[in-house]
């Protein structure tokens, strides 16, 4: 994406990209204090356009039905305002000698047809998880059927008492989903919430959680690896 | 266009947003008396937002109580003196009001002739009321008239009422690329005349 940054900002803000390239700038605002001034510039700029609005009188009780909305949405109710959201700590970019190992990886999983098949189907994206030194620790083929398959590409070290949580995130609007809970390492077919189709650059990830999985229905814990998806159709 | 807000002078300006600054940094503390203060502030003003980009009034209170949710998910990412808090709680309702535009199956509740009044509705509240309703004060609303009044509609369409690329298109029956260079062209004059 080389458009001028304020023209990108503008037309993000408008709502005009392609859901692709609006969920690239969710991604990029995190990391890019630039992009992240050109957006808020650019709320700004059009403001007073939301302000001619007529007002509307809000229904009684309505700070009361998001409070409940809010609760629901923490489950146990505890405070996850700060919640380290998916795209926070997001990871360096793919290391360049770790590209062209995943790929070699992928095409011998892949190749060699390890596991087993999921409904005959191919993956819609693949995605392969780097830990924080770029070593990639494991793999998530999602099927676009609200399956998805994991693979360890190398073993990870999960503490008595904690689990693995695999995570992606659809849109930053919606935050992360989980996708499931892996007790040990080792493939698995995870079976998650109805998404929408994954696309390409979309982030997965795996956290270490209590037994149980998250009780707030966010990723809590440290993180395991992470990448973005590949489309593969 | 009955222009009822803001009539509030500067000063009443300065104070909301501090209020709402406030409030966002209360709600990124944990503290839900900041979705209370956001909605004192600024509640009425945000329905008659979404309800001007959806106009059904239950898809209108919809938007804006899961735009609450989401204001308090991500209250703690709002960087004070990164734009306004104001700037920031509108981005996130207008997000909410677009995904629900763009969900065809969330619409597919509306019935089909409602659908049709909505979409017809939504076009008429991007008209050229809405910028000759700014205050003559407001530097956007001078940008504004310097722009040709096509370029105008298609800017509107896409603030004011949620339009795509394409529904823009189809609107004022130009080809799609013809559309985006209009608005580009527009956006990018805006940009000229407020900087």
């Amino acid at each position: 994406m080389t458009r001028p940054i304020d023209e990108l900002a503008d037309e993000f803000v408008l709502g005009l990209l392609e859901d692709r390239d609006a969920a690239e700038v969710e991604r990029r605002l995190a990391a890019d204090p630039a992009l992240g001034l050109a957006v808020a510039r650019a709320r700004d700029r059009y403001l007073s356009l939301d302000l001619t609005a007529i007002p509307e009188d809000l229904p009684d009780g309505f700070a009361e039905r998001i409070g409940a909305e809010i609760d629901r949405d923490e489950g146990t109710g505890a405070a996850s305002a700060s919640m380290p959201a998916a795209n926070e700590n997001r990871p360096r970019r793919l290391a360049p000698r770790w590209i062209a190992a995943a790929a070699a990886l992928i095409a011998f999983v892949v190749g060699t047809g390890i596991g087993w098949q999921v409904n005959q189907s191919e993956p819609v994206v693949i995605a392969v998880l780097l830990d924080e030194t770029g070593t990639p620790r494991a793999m998530v083929e999602d099927f676009g059927n609200d399956t998805a398959r994991v693979r360890f590409l190398a073993d990870v070290d999960v503490p008595d008492g904690r689990v693995m949580e695999v995570w992606t995130l659809p849109s930053a609007d919606r935050g992360p989903v989980s996708l499931g809970i892996l007790d040990a390492v080792g493939p698995a077919v995870l079976h998650g919430p109805d998404l929408p189709a994954p696309a390409g650059d979309q982030l997965y990830e795996i956290t270490l959680e209590q037994a149980g999985g998250s009780p707030t229905g966010r990723p809590t814990g440290p993180i395991v690896a992470k990448g973005y998806a590949a489309p593969q159709i | 266009m009955n222009h009822t807000s803001p009539s509030v002078s500067a000063d009443g300006v300065a104070s909301a947003e501090a209020r709402l600054s406030a409030a966002l940094v209360a709600c990124g503390r944990g503290e839900r008396s900041g979705i209370g203060d956001i909605l004192d502030v600024e509640g009425r003003q945000l329905l008659g937002v979404a309800r001007r980009m959806l106009q059904r009034r239950e898809l209108a209170e919809e938007a804006l109580q899961d735009a609450m949710v989401q204001v308090w998910r991500k209250a703690a990412q709002f960087r004070v003196g990164e734009g306004s808090a104001r700037g920031w709680i509108y981005a996130v309702l207008r997000n909410r009001c677009l995904n629900i535009l763009r969900d065809d199956r969330r619409l597919s509740i509306v019935p089909p002739e409602d659908l049709t009044a909505m979409q017809d509705a939504r076009q008429d509240a991007a008209s050229e009321d809405v910028w000759q309703g700014l205050p003559t004060s407001d530097r956007l609303r001078g940008c504004l008239e310097t722009l040709e009044p096509e370029t105008r509609r298609c800017v509107l369409l896409a603030h004011v009422a949620g339009y795509s690329h394409g529904e823009i298109a189809a609107q004022r029956r130009v080809p799609l690329g013809t559309a985006k260079s209009w608005i580009r062209r527009g956006l990018l004059s805006l940009r000229e005349c407020l900087s």
